[in-house]
Protein backbone atom coordinates (compact mmCIF):
# COMPACT_ATOMS: atom_id res chain seq x y z
CA UNK A 1 0.00 0.00 0.00
CA UNK A 2 1.52 3.67 -0.85
CA UNK A 3 2.79 5.53 1.92
CA UNK A 4 -0.58 8.15 1.81
CA UNK A 5 -2.55 5.93 2.10
CA UNK A 6 -1.22 3.49 5.30
CA UNK A 7 -0.42 7.55 6.65
CA UNK A 8 -4.50 8.22 6.21
CA UNK A 9 -5.34 5.23 7.62
CA UNK A 10 -3.22 5.71 10.77
CA UNK A 11 -4.80 9.10 11.28
CA UNK A 12 -8.32 7.82 11.13
CA UNK A 13 -7.99 5.05 13.52
CA UNK A 14 -6.49 7.19 15.88
CA UNK A 15 -8.92 10.05 15.41
CA UNK A 16 -11.83 7.35 16.34
CA UNK A 17 -9.77 5.78 19.16
CA UNK A 18 -9.51 9.98 20.31
CA UNK A 19 -13.37 10.49 19.72
CA UNK A 20 -14.43 9.69 23.17
CA UNK A 21 -11.81 11.12 24.72
CA UNK A 22 -12.55 14.57 23.31
CA UNK A 23 -16.36 13.94 23.96
CA UNK A 24 -15.10 13.39 27.85
CA UNK A 25 -13.33 16.85 27.81
CA UNK A 26 -16.41 18.44 26.29
CA UNK A 27 -18.97 17.21 28.83
CA UNK A 28 -16.72 17.91 31.49
CA UNK A 29 -16.44 21.41 30.15
CA UNK A 30 -19.48 22.14 29.20
CA UNK A 31 -21.08 23.76 32.57
CA UNK A 32 -24.91 25.74 31.86
CA UNK A 33 -23.56 28.37 31.86
CA UNK A 34 -21.06 28.11 28.88
CA UNK A 35 -17.60 26.32 29.07
CA UNK A 36 -15.71 26.66 32.41
CA UNK A 37 -13.74 24.76 35.11
CA UNK A 38 -16.81 24.94 37.57
CA UNK A 39 -16.98 20.89 37.22
CA UNK A 40 -13.39 20.82 38.08
CA UNK A 41 -13.63 22.76 41.13
CA UNK A 42 -16.94 20.98 42.34
CA UNK A 43 -15.78 17.76 42.01
CA UNK A 44 -12.11 18.68 43.54
CA UNK A 45 -13.54 20.22 46.70
CA UNK A 46 -16.66 18.48 47.16
CA UNK A 47 -15.97 14.98 45.63
CA UNK A 48 -13.60 15.20 47.86
CA UNK A 49 -10.82 14.75 44.76
CA UNK A 50 -8.67 16.48 46.59
CA UNK A 51 -8.29 14.44 49.59
CA UNK A 52 -8.42 10.86 46.88
CA UNK A 53 -5.81 12.77 44.86
CA UNK A 54 -3.49 13.28 47.63
CA UNK A 55 -4.30 9.72 48.82
CA UNK A 56 -3.15 8.18 45.19
CA UNK A 57 0.26 10.52 45.33
CA UNK A 58 1.30 9.40 48.81
CA UNK A 59 0.44 5.89 48.12
CA UNK A 60 2.01 5.28 44.56
CA UNK A 61 5.22 7.28 46.00
CA UNK A 62 5.78 4.86 48.94
CA UNK A 63 5.11 1.69 46.84
CA UNK A 64 7.45 3.43 44.13
CA UNK A 65 10.19 4.15 46.55
CA UNK A 66 9.62 0.56 48.15
CA UNK A 67 10.19 -1.58 45.04
CA UNK A 68 12.92 0.44 44.07
CA UNK A 69 14.79 -0.25 47.00
CA UNK A 70 13.35 -3.73 48.01
CA UNK A 71 13.70 -5.71 44.75
CA UNK A 72 17.04 -3.94 43.92
CA UNK A 73 18.39 -5.60 47.17
CA UNK A 74 16.58 -9.24 46.53
CA UNK A 75 17.34 -8.59 42.25
CA UNK A 76 21.54 -7.84 43.46
CA UNK A 77 20.91 -10.96 45.75
CA UNK A 78 19.88 -13.10 43.22
CA UNK A 79 22.34 -12.01 40.89
CA UNK A 80 25.47 -11.65 42.29
CA UNK A 81 25.33 -14.13 45.07
CA UNK A 82 25.49 -18.29 44.68
CA UNK A 83 22.69 -19.55 46.67
CA UNK A 84 21.87 -22.95 46.50
CA UNK A 85 18.31 -23.59 44.97
CA UNK A 86 18.58 -19.66 44.25
CA UNK A 87 17.23 -19.99 40.38
CA UNK A 88 14.62 -22.33 41.37
CA UNK A 89 13.14 -20.30 43.64
CA UNK A 90 14.04 -17.25 41.42
CA UNK A 91 11.63 -18.76 38.54
CA UNK A 92 8.99 -20.18 41.04
CA UNK A 93 8.36 -16.68 41.99
CA UNK A 94 8.43 -15.47 38.48
CA UNK A 95 5.80 -17.84 37.27
CA UNK A 96 3.33 -16.68 39.90
CA UNK A 97 2.82 -13.64 38.01
CA UNK A 98 0.57 -15.22 35.29
CA UNK A 99 -1.14 -16.27 38.23
CA UNK A 100 -5.02 -13.96 38.59
CA UNK A 101 -4.64 -11.85 41.63
CA UNK A 102 -8.12 -12.32 42.24
CA UNK A 103 -6.65 -15.80 43.67
CA UNK A 104 -5.42 -13.71 46.79
CA UNK A 105 -8.32 -11.05 47.33
CA UNK A 106 -10.07 -12.59 49.53
CA UNK A 107 -7.68 -14.37 52.20
CA UNK A 108 -5.71 -10.90 51.83
CA UNK A 109 -8.43 -9.43 52.96
CA UNK A 110 -8.97 -11.68 55.77
CA UNK A 111 -5.65 -11.44 56.54
CA UNK A 112 -5.39 -7.41 56.73
CA UNK A 113 -8.94 -7.22 58.64
CA UNK A 114 -6.97 -9.94 61.51
CA UNK A 115 -3.71 -7.80 61.40
CA UNK A 116 -6.34 -4.65 61.91
CA UNK A 117 -4.96 -2.50 58.47
CA UNK A 118 -8.11 -2.51 56.69
CA UNK A 119 -8.34 1.51 55.28
CA UNK A 120 -5.26 2.26 56.12
CA UNK A 121 -2.44 3.31 54.06
CA UNK A 122 -0.71 0.37 55.54
CA UNK A 123 -3.46 -2.07 53.42
CA UNK A 124 -3.04 0.45 50.31
CA UNK A 125 0.93 -0.18 50.28
CA UNK A 126 2.06 -3.15 51.96
CA UNK A 127 1.34 -5.64 49.54
CA UNK A 128 2.58 -4.07 46.47
CA UNK A 129 6.45 -3.21 48.00
CA UNK A 130 7.64 -6.05 46.44
CA UNK A 131 6.80 -6.50 42.52
CA UNK A 132 8.23 -9.93 41.52
CA UNK A 133 8.38 -8.16 37.98
CA UNK A 134 10.16 -5.56 38.85
CA UNK A 135 13.06 -8.07 40.83
CA UNK A 136 13.41 -9.91 37.42
CA UNK A 137 13.63 -6.60 35.81
CA UNK A 138 16.32 -5.37 37.90
CA UNK A 139 18.01 -8.59 38.01
CA UNK A 140 18.14 -9.16 34.22
CA UNK A 141 19.85 -5.62 33.72
CA UNK A 142 22.55 -6.35 36.39
CA UNK A 143 23.44 -10.06 34.91
CA UNK A 144 24.11 -7.77 31.92
CA UNK A 145 26.49 -5.26 33.34
CA UNK A 146 30.02 -6.37 34.07
CA UNK A 147 31.30 -6.79 37.75
CA UNK A 148 34.53 -4.61 37.86
CA UNK A 149 33.19 -1.98 39.87
CA UNK A 150 32.10 -3.82 42.59
CA UNK A 151 35.13 -5.98 42.67
CA UNK A 152 37.42 -3.21 42.57
CA UNK A 153 35.56 -1.31 45.40
CA UNK A 154 35.09 -4.62 47.31
CA UNK A 155 39.29 -4.72 47.46
CA UNK A 156 39.64 -1.31 48.52
CA UNK A 157 38.01 -2.48 51.38
CA UNK A 158 34.27 -0.99 50.86
CA UNK A 159 31.15 -3.21 52.61
CA UNK A 160 28.33 -5.01 50.71
CA UNK A 161 25.89 -2.23 52.10
CA UNK A 162 27.98 0.87 50.09
CA UNK A 163 28.96 -0.84 47.25
CA UNK A 164 24.83 -1.83 46.44
CA UNK A 165 24.16 2.06 47.07
CA UNK A 166 27.23 3.68 46.04
CA UNK A 167 28.58 1.20 43.11
CA UNK A 168 25.29 -0.60 41.96
CA UNK A 169 22.82 1.90 42.40
CA UNK A 170 23.74 4.38 40.38
CA UNK A 171 24.20 2.30 37.20
CA UNK A 172 20.53 0.69 37.48
CA UNK A 173 19.02 4.47 36.22
CA UNK A 174 17.90 2.59 32.87
CA UNK A 175 16.10 -0.08 34.45
CA UNK A 176 15.09 1.85 37.55
CA UNK A 177 13.45 4.05 35.44
CA UNK A 178 11.14 1.53 33.93
CA UNK A 179 10.52 0.24 37.07
CA UNK A 180 9.44 3.55 38.30
CA UNK A 181 7.47 4.14 35.31
CA UNK A 182 5.97 0.63 35.57
CA UNK A 183 5.13 0.75 39.40
CA UNK A 184 3.74 4.08 38.73
CA UNK A 185 1.26 3.69 36.54
CA UNK A 186 -0.22 0.49 37.89
CA UNK A 187 -0.56 1.52 40.97
CA UNK A 188 -2.02 4.60 39.85
CA UNK A 189 -5.00 2.88 38.19
CA UNK A 190 -5.44 0.33 40.86
CA UNK A 191 -8.70 -0.40 41.13
CA UNK A 192 -10.22 -4.40 42.52
CA UNK A 193 -7.64 -3.89 45.88
CA UNK A 194 -7.77 -0.36 46.99
CA UNK A 195 -11.61 -0.99 46.19
CA UNK A 196 -11.73 -3.56 48.57
CA UNK A 197 -8.83 -2.76 51.36
CA UNK A 198 -10.65 0.53 52.12
CA UNK A 199 -14.26 1.44 53.30
CA UNK A 200 -13.85 5.17 54.53
CA UNK A 201 -13.97 8.19 51.85
CA UNK A 202 -10.75 9.74 53.73
CA UNK A 203 -8.67 6.32 52.75
CA UNK A 204 -10.10 6.03 48.93
CA UNK A 205 -7.44 6.50 45.90
CA UNK A 206 -8.76 7.84 42.65
CA UNK A 207 -10.13 5.30 40.60
CA UNK A 208 -12.08 4.03 43.51
CA UNK A 209 -13.43 7.10 44.22
CA UNK A 210 -14.07 8.15 40.78
CA UNK A 211 -16.02 4.69 40.29
CA UNK A 212 -18.17 5.74 44.01
CA UNK A 213 -19.01 9.00 42.38
CA UNK A 214 -20.55 7.44 39.30
CA UNK A 215 -22.33 5.25 41.99
CA UNK A 216 -23.44 7.43 44.25
CA UNK A 217 -26.32 9.41 42.55
CA UNK A 218 -29.75 8.74 41.90
CA UNK A 219 -29.29 10.24 37.95
CA UNK A 220 -26.01 10.52 36.73
CA UNK A 221 -24.48 13.68 36.80
CA UNK A 222 -22.15 13.32 33.64
CA UNK A 223 -20.29 16.45 34.02
CA UNK A 224 -18.93 16.16 37.40
CA UNK A 225 -18.26 12.87 36.62
CA UNK A 226 -15.78 13.42 33.59
CA UNK A 227 -14.21 16.25 35.45
CA UNK A 228 -13.38 13.90 37.87
CA UNK A 229 -12.12 11.43 35.61
CA UNK A 230 -10.25 14.00 33.73
CA UNK A 231 -8.45 14.99 37.36
CA UNK A 232 -7.29 10.96 37.65
CA UNK A 233 -6.11 10.59 34.50
CA UNK A 234 -4.45 13.89 34.00
CA UNK A 235 -1.28 13.32 35.97
CA UNK A 236 -0.60 9.94 34.06
CA UNK A 237 -1.10 11.67 30.87
CA UNK A 238 1.33 14.56 31.75
CA UNK A 239 4.01 11.44 32.87
CA UNK A 240 2.96 10.04 30.28
CA UNK A 241 3.50 12.97 26.98
CA UNK A 242 7.23 14.31 29.43
CA UNK A 243 8.48 10.35 29.53
CA UNK A 244 6.79 8.89 25.89
CA UNK A 245 9.83 7.29 24.34
CA UNK A 246 11.04 5.65 27.64
CA UNK A 247 7.32 4.78 28.48
CA UNK A 248 6.61 3.28 25.14
CA UNK A 249 9.73 1.47 24.97
CA UNK A 250 10.13 0.32 28.55
CA UNK A 251 6.59 -0.93 28.11
CA UNK A 252 6.67 -2.46 24.47
CA UNK A 253 10.14 -3.97 24.76
CA UNK A 254 9.53 -5.13 29.03
CA UNK A 255 6.77 -6.39 27.41
CA UNK A 256 4.07 -6.70 30.16
CA UNK A 257 2.65 -3.97 32.44
CA UNK B 1 31.60 -14.44 46.77
CA UNK B 2 30.07 -17.10 48.25
CA UNK B 3 32.17 -17.26 51.16
CA UNK B 4 30.42 -14.51 53.12
CA UNK B 5 26.98 -15.87 52.63
CA UNK B 6 25.56 -13.15 55.39
CA UNK B 7 24.73 -9.65 53.29
CA UNK B 8 22.55 -12.45 51.24
CA UNK B 9 19.86 -12.67 54.11
CA UNK B 10 19.41 -9.11 55.12
CA UNK B 11 19.07 -8.77 51.39
CA UNK B 12 16.62 -10.90 50.67
CA UNK B 13 14.72 -10.20 54.02
CA UNK B 14 12.24 -7.14 53.14
CA UNK B 15 11.55 -9.24 49.87
CA UNK B 16 10.99 -12.33 51.61
CA UNK B 17 9.23 -10.79 54.31
CA UNK B 18 6.46 -8.76 52.53
CA UNK B 19 6.26 -10.98 49.70
CA UNK B 20 5.93 -15.00 52.12
CA UNK B 21 3.44 -12.59 54.41
CA UNK B 22 1.26 -10.86 51.63
CA UNK B 23 1.82 -13.39 48.82
CA UNK B 24 2.72 -16.81 49.41
CA UNK B 25 0.30 -17.12 53.20
CA UNK B 26 -2.71 -15.72 51.33
CA UNK B 27 -2.21 -17.89 48.01
CA UNK B 28 -1.53 -21.11 50.03
CA UNK B 29 -4.87 -19.56 52.07
CA UNK B 30 -6.83 -19.53 49.17
CA UNK B 31 -6.25 -22.86 48.50
CA UNK B 32 -7.43 -24.44 52.04
CA UNK B 33 -9.89 -22.23 51.57
CA UNK B 34 -11.56 -23.99 48.99
CA UNK B 35 -12.80 -26.99 51.00
CA UNK B 36 -13.93 -25.25 53.82
CA UNK B 37 -17.38 -23.43 54.73
CA UNK B 38 -15.85 -20.06 56.20
CA UNK B 39 -17.67 -16.88 56.91
CA UNK B 40 -16.14 -14.08 58.23
CA UNK B 41 -19.26 -13.07 60.36
CA UNK B 42 -18.74 -16.48 62.07
CA UNK B 43 -15.43 -17.90 62.09
CA UNK B 44 -15.91 -19.96 65.02
CA UNK B 45 -17.92 -22.22 62.85
CA UNK B 46 -15.58 -22.89 60.18
CA UNK B 47 -16.09 -26.37 58.84
CA UNK B 48 -14.09 -28.65 56.37
CA UNK B 49 -16.42 -29.31 53.65
CA UNK B 50 -14.34 -31.44 51.20
CA UNK B 51 -15.32 -30.82 47.83
CA UNK B 52 -18.76 -29.42 48.11
CA UNK B 53 -18.08 -25.95 47.10
CA UNK B 54 -16.36 -27.33 43.80
CA UNK B 55 -20.00 -29.76 43.29
CA UNK B 56 -21.50 -26.94 44.01
CA UNK B 57 -19.46 -24.94 41.16
CA UNK B 58 -20.91 -27.68 38.57
CA UNK B 59 -24.67 -27.55 39.05
CA UNK B 60 -24.41 -23.23 39.85
CA UNK B 61 -26.78 -21.72 37.32
CA UNK B 62 -25.45 -18.39 37.87
CA UNK B 63 -22.17 -19.68 37.83
CA UNK B 64 -22.87 -21.26 34.30
CA UNK B 65 -23.97 -18.01 32.86
CA UNK B 66 -20.74 -15.83 34.17
CA UNK B 67 -18.57 -18.88 32.33
CA UNK B 68 -20.79 -18.42 29.11
CA UNK B 69 -20.46 -14.78 29.00
CA UNK B 70 -17.10 -15.03 30.29
CA UNK B 71 -16.05 -16.74 27.32
CA UNK B 72 -17.78 -15.04 24.52
CA UNK B 73 -16.09 -12.04 25.95
CA UNK B 74 -12.72 -13.68 25.53
CA UNK B 75 -13.58 -15.47 22.10
CA UNK B 76 -15.19 -12.34 20.71
CA UNK B 77 -12.22 -9.76 22.07
CA UNK B 78 -9.20 -11.64 21.64
CA UNK B 79 -8.96 -12.32 18.19
CA UNK B 80 -10.72 -8.89 17.31
CA UNK B 81 -7.88 -7.09 18.77
CA UNK B 82 -5.22 -9.16 17.97
CA UNK B 83 -5.67 -8.91 14.00
CA UNK B 84 -6.42 -4.87 14.22
CA UNK B 85 -3.15 -4.85 16.66
CA UNK B 86 -1.33 -7.10 13.77
CA UNK B 87 -2.83 -4.19 10.87
CA UNK B 88 -2.22 -1.30 12.91
CA UNK B 89 1.62 -2.02 13.66
CA UNK B 90 1.36 -3.30 9.66
CA UNK B 91 0.74 0.57 8.73
CA UNK B 92 3.30 1.96 10.86
CA UNK B 93 5.97 0.85 9.25
CA UNK B 94 8.84 2.37 7.86
CA UNK B 95 9.11 6.38 7.96
CA UNK B 96 6.04 8.24 8.42
CA UNK B 97 5.34 11.68 9.23
CA UNK B 98 4.05 12.50 12.79
CA UNK B 99 5.04 8.96 13.53
CA UNK B 100 5.37 9.40 17.00
CA UNK B 101 2.39 11.25 17.22
CA UNK B 102 0.59 8.61 16.10
CA UNK B 103 2.61 6.16 18.32
CA UNK B 104 1.56 8.26 21.05
CA UNK B 105 -1.89 8.64 20.46
CA UNK B 106 -2.19 4.68 19.86
CA UNK B 107 -0.65 4.46 23.59
CA UNK B 108 -2.42 6.34 25.25
CA UNK B 109 -6.02 3.91 26.28
CA UNK B 110 -3.92 2.05 27.83
CA UNK B 111 -2.00 4.30 30.60
CA UNK B 112 -5.96 5.22 31.48
CA UNK B 113 -7.65 3.71 34.28
CA UNK B 114 -10.21 1.13 33.64
CA UNK B 115 -12.19 3.17 35.85
CA UNK B 116 -11.65 5.86 33.64
CA UNK B 117 -12.03 4.06 30.24
CA UNK B 118 -15.74 2.24 32.05
CA UNK B 119 -17.15 5.37 32.78
CA UNK B 120 -16.24 7.56 29.62
CA UNK B 121 -18.21 4.53 27.37
CA UNK B 122 -20.80 4.98 29.68
CA UNK B 123 -21.21 8.49 28.86
CA UNK B 124 -20.67 7.23 24.91
CA UNK B 125 -23.12 4.87 24.80
CA UNK B 126 -25.36 6.80 27.01
CA UNK B 127 -28.69 8.19 25.49
CA UNK B 128 -27.43 11.92 24.15
CA UNK B 129 -24.03 10.09 24.09
CA UNK B 130 -21.86 10.39 21.50
CA UNK B 131 -22.46 7.48 19.63
CA UNK B 132 -26.19 8.19 19.57
CA UNK B 133 -25.67 11.89 18.51
CA UNK B 134 -23.48 10.66 15.81
CA UNK B 135 -26.23 8.07 14.85
CA UNK B 136 -28.78 10.73 15.04
CA UNK B 137 -26.91 13.04 12.80
CA UNK B 138 -26.19 10.49 10.41
CA UNK B 139 -30.09 10.32 10.35
CA UNK B 140 -30.20 6.41 12.06
CA UNK B 141 -31.93 5.49 15.50
CA UNK B 142 -29.94 5.69 18.46
CA UNK B 143 -30.26 2.94 20.95
CA UNK B 144 -30.25 2.32 24.67
CA UNK B 145 -26.99 -0.47 24.41
CA UNK B 146 -26.41 -1.02 27.52
CA UNK B 147 -29.76 -1.74 29.49
CA UNK B 148 -30.41 -4.19 26.52
CA UNK B 149 -29.16 -7.58 27.24
CA UNK B 150 -28.55 -8.30 23.35
CA UNK B 151 -26.35 -5.46 23.40
CA UNK B 152 -24.86 -4.86 26.47
CA UNK B 153 -21.77 -7.29 26.59
CA UNK B 154 -20.73 -6.71 22.94
CA UNK B 155 -20.67 -3.01 23.67
CA UNK B 156 -18.58 -3.86 26.66
CA UNK B 157 -16.20 -5.69 24.23
CA UNK B 158 -16.00 -3.17 21.86
CA UNK B 159 -14.24 -0.92 24.61
CA UNK B 160 -12.40 -3.24 25.74
CA UNK B 161 -11.21 -4.01 21.92
CA UNK B 162 -10.87 0.11 21.91
CA UNK B 163 -8.72 0.21 25.23
CA UNK B 164 -6.11 -2.59 24.14
CA UNK B 165 -5.62 -2.57 20.42
CA UNK B 166 -3.00 0.42 20.50
CA UNK B 167 -0.61 -1.22 23.34
CA UNK B 168 -0.60 -4.60 21.48
CA UNK B 169 -0.26 -2.61 18.03
CA UNK B 170 3.14 -0.92 19.67
CA UNK B 171 4.10 -4.51 20.92
CA UNK B 172 3.70 -6.31 17.72
CA UNK B 173 5.16 -2.95 15.81
CA UNK B 174 8.65 -3.10 18.13
CA UNK B 175 8.19 -7.11 17.09
CA UNK B 176 7.97 -5.74 13.11
CA UNK B 177 11.07 -3.74 13.55
CA UNK B 178 13.09 -6.40 14.60
CA UNK B 179 12.85 -8.51 11.50
CA UNK B 180 15.68 -8.36 9.11
CA UNK B 181 15.77 -6.12 5.88
CA UNK B 182 17.48 -9.23 4.27
CA UNK B 183 14.76 -11.70 4.78
CA UNK B 184 12.63 -9.50 2.62
CA UNK B 185 15.20 -8.82 -0.18
CA UNK B 186 15.18 -12.43 -0.71
CA UNK B 187 11.97 -12.87 -0.67
CA UNK B 188 11.63 -10.48 -3.27
CA UNK B 189 14.65 -12.25 -4.92
CA UNK B 190 12.11 -15.12 -5.78
CA UNK B 191 9.32 -12.92 -6.48
CA UNK B 192 6.73 -13.39 -3.77
CA UNK B 193 3.76 -11.04 -3.64
CA UNK B 194 2.35 -8.97 -1.12
CA UNK B 195 0.81 -11.27 0.32
CA UNK B 196 3.17 -14.59 0.12
CA UNK B 197 5.94 -12.04 1.84
CA UNK B 198 3.45 -11.57 4.95
CA UNK B 199 2.49 -15.03 5.22
CA UNK B 200 5.97 -16.87 4.74
CA UNK B 201 8.07 -13.75 5.94
CA UNK B 202 6.32 -11.87 8.66
CA UNK B 203 3.71 -13.63 9.98
CA UNK B 204 6.31 -16.45 10.68
CA UNK B 205 8.77 -14.03 12.54
CA UNK B 206 5.94 -12.38 14.88
CA UNK B 207 4.55 -15.58 15.86
CA UNK B 208 6.47 -15.25 19.37
CA UNK B 209 5.12 -11.89 19.43
CA UNK B 210 2.23 -12.51 18.69
CA UNK B 211 1.64 -15.67 21.33
CA UNK B 212 3.16 -13.34 24.00
CA UNK B 213 -0.26 -10.65 23.02
CA UNK B 214 -2.44 -13.51 22.56
CA UNK B 215 -1.42 -15.22 26.42
CA UNK B 216 -1.09 -12.00 28.30
CA UNK B 217 -4.43 -10.86 26.68
CA UNK B 218 -6.31 -13.77 27.30
CA UNK B 219 -4.68 -13.96 31.15
CA UNK B 220 -6.47 -10.04 31.15
CA UNK B 221 -9.83 -10.82 29.49
CA UNK B 222 -10.60 -13.96 31.71
CA UNK B 223 -10.23 -11.58 34.57
CA UNK B 224 -12.76 -8.61 32.94
CA UNK B 225 -14.54 -6.96 36.08
CA UNK B 226 -14.15 -3.40 36.81
CA UNK B 227 -15.94 -2.31 33.71
CA UNK B 228 -19.06 -4.44 34.60
CA UNK B 229 -18.68 -3.49 38.04
CA UNK B 230 -18.90 0.59 37.02
CA UNK B 231 -21.34 0.21 33.88
CA UNK B 232 -23.82 -2.62 34.19
CA UNK B 233 -23.30 -4.27 37.56
CA UNK B 234 -24.00 -7.34 35.60
CA UNK B 235 -27.13 -6.53 34.61
CA UNK B 236 -29.21 -6.25 32.27
CA UNK B 237 -30.36 -9.48 33.20
CA UNK B 238 -27.08 -10.88 34.10
CA UNK B 239 -26.26 -10.34 30.64
CA UNK B 240 -23.13 -8.62 31.74
CA UNK B 241 -22.06 -11.12 34.81
CA UNK B 242 -18.95 -12.35 34.74
CA UNK B 243 -16.67 -14.97 36.37
CA UNK B 244 -14.58 -12.25 38.34
CA UNK B 245 -17.91 -10.31 39.40
CA UNK B 246 -19.40 -13.24 40.37
CA UNK B 247 -16.71 -13.90 42.49
CA UNK B 248 -16.69 -10.37 44.35
CA UNK B 249 -20.31 -10.91 44.39
CA UNK B 250 -19.74 -14.01 46.50
CA UNK B 251 -16.77 -12.86 48.44
CA UNK B 252 -18.09 -9.49 49.57
CA UNK B 253 -21.87 -9.18 49.11
CA UNK B 254 -23.02 -13.23 50.03
CA UNK B 255 -19.89 -13.46 52.89
CA UNK B 256 -19.42 -16.92 51.30
CA UNK B 257 -15.48 -17.00 51.33
CA UNK B 258 -15.16 -20.67 50.84
CA UNK B 259 -17.61 -20.43 47.44
CA UNK B 260 -15.36 -17.87 46.17
CA UNK B 261 -12.12 -18.89 46.22
CA UNK B 262 -13.17 -22.08 44.44
CA UNK B 263 -14.38 -19.30 41.60
CA UNK B 264 -11.19 -17.77 41.89
CA UNK B 265 -9.43 -20.52 40.50
CA UNK B 266 -11.73 -21.46 38.56
CA UNK B 267 -10.72 -18.30 36.28
CA UNK B 268 -6.87 -19.08 36.93
CA UNK B 269 -7.45 -23.17 35.53
CA UNK B 270 -9.56 -21.54 32.38
CA UNK B 271 -7.18 -18.72 31.87
CA UNK B 272 -4.30 -20.90 32.00
CA UNK B 273 -5.94 -23.69 29.73
CA UNK B 274 -6.43 -21.13 26.92
CA UNK B 275 -3.12 -19.24 27.49
CA UNK B 276 -1.08 -22.53 26.65
CA UNK B 277 -3.50 -23.29 23.77
CA UNK B 278 -2.33 -20.15 22.41
CA UNK B 279 1.21 -20.34 22.93
CA UNK B 280 1.22 -23.89 21.24
CA UNK B 281 -0.61 -22.97 18.13
CA UNK B 282 2.17 -19.55 17.50
CA UNK B 283 5.52 -21.83 18.77
CA UNK B 284 5.28 -24.41 16.14
CA UNK B 285 7.53 -24.10 13.51
CA UNK B 286 8.78 -21.02 14.20
CA UNK B 287 12.75 -21.87 15.37
CA UNK B 288 12.87 -24.24 12.17
CA UNK B 289 11.93 -21.29 9.52
CA UNK B 290 13.93 -18.82 11.20
CA UNK B 291 16.97 -20.99 10.66
CA UNK B 292 16.30 -21.97 7.60
CA UNK B 293 15.97 -19.10 5.71
CA UNK B 294 19.61 -17.47 5.30
CA UNK B 295 20.36 -14.45 6.91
Amino acid sequence: MKRAGRWLLLVAAVLLMAYPLGWMIAVSLRTPDGLSLRFYGEVWSAGPFDRYFINSLVVAAVVVTGNILFCTMAAYAFARYRIRGAKFLFFLVLSTIMLPKQVILVPLYILMQRMGLIDSYWALTLPFLVDPFNIFLIRQYLLSIPTDCEEAARIDGAGELSILFRVVFPMLTPVLAVVAIHTTLTNWNSFLFPFILTNSTDMRTLPVGLALLSQGAHSIDWGHLMAGAVISALPVVIAFLIFQRRIIGGLTTGMTR
Amino acid sequence: MARRPSPVVWLLAPWALIYGTFFVFPFLFSFALCFLDYNPLNVANTSFVGGQHFARLIHDENFHGALRNTLFFVVGTVPVTTTLALALAWLLRGPLPMKNVLKAAMFLPSILSVVVIALLFKLFYAPGGALNETLRVLGLSGHTWLTDPATALPAIMAMDVWAAVGYYALVLYAAFTAIPESLYEAAELEGAGAWATFRHVTFPMLKPAIGFVLVINTIRSFQVFVEVLVMTQGGPLGSTNTMVLMLYDTAFRRLDYGYASVIAYAVFALSGVFSVLAMRRMRAQTPAQTRSVPA
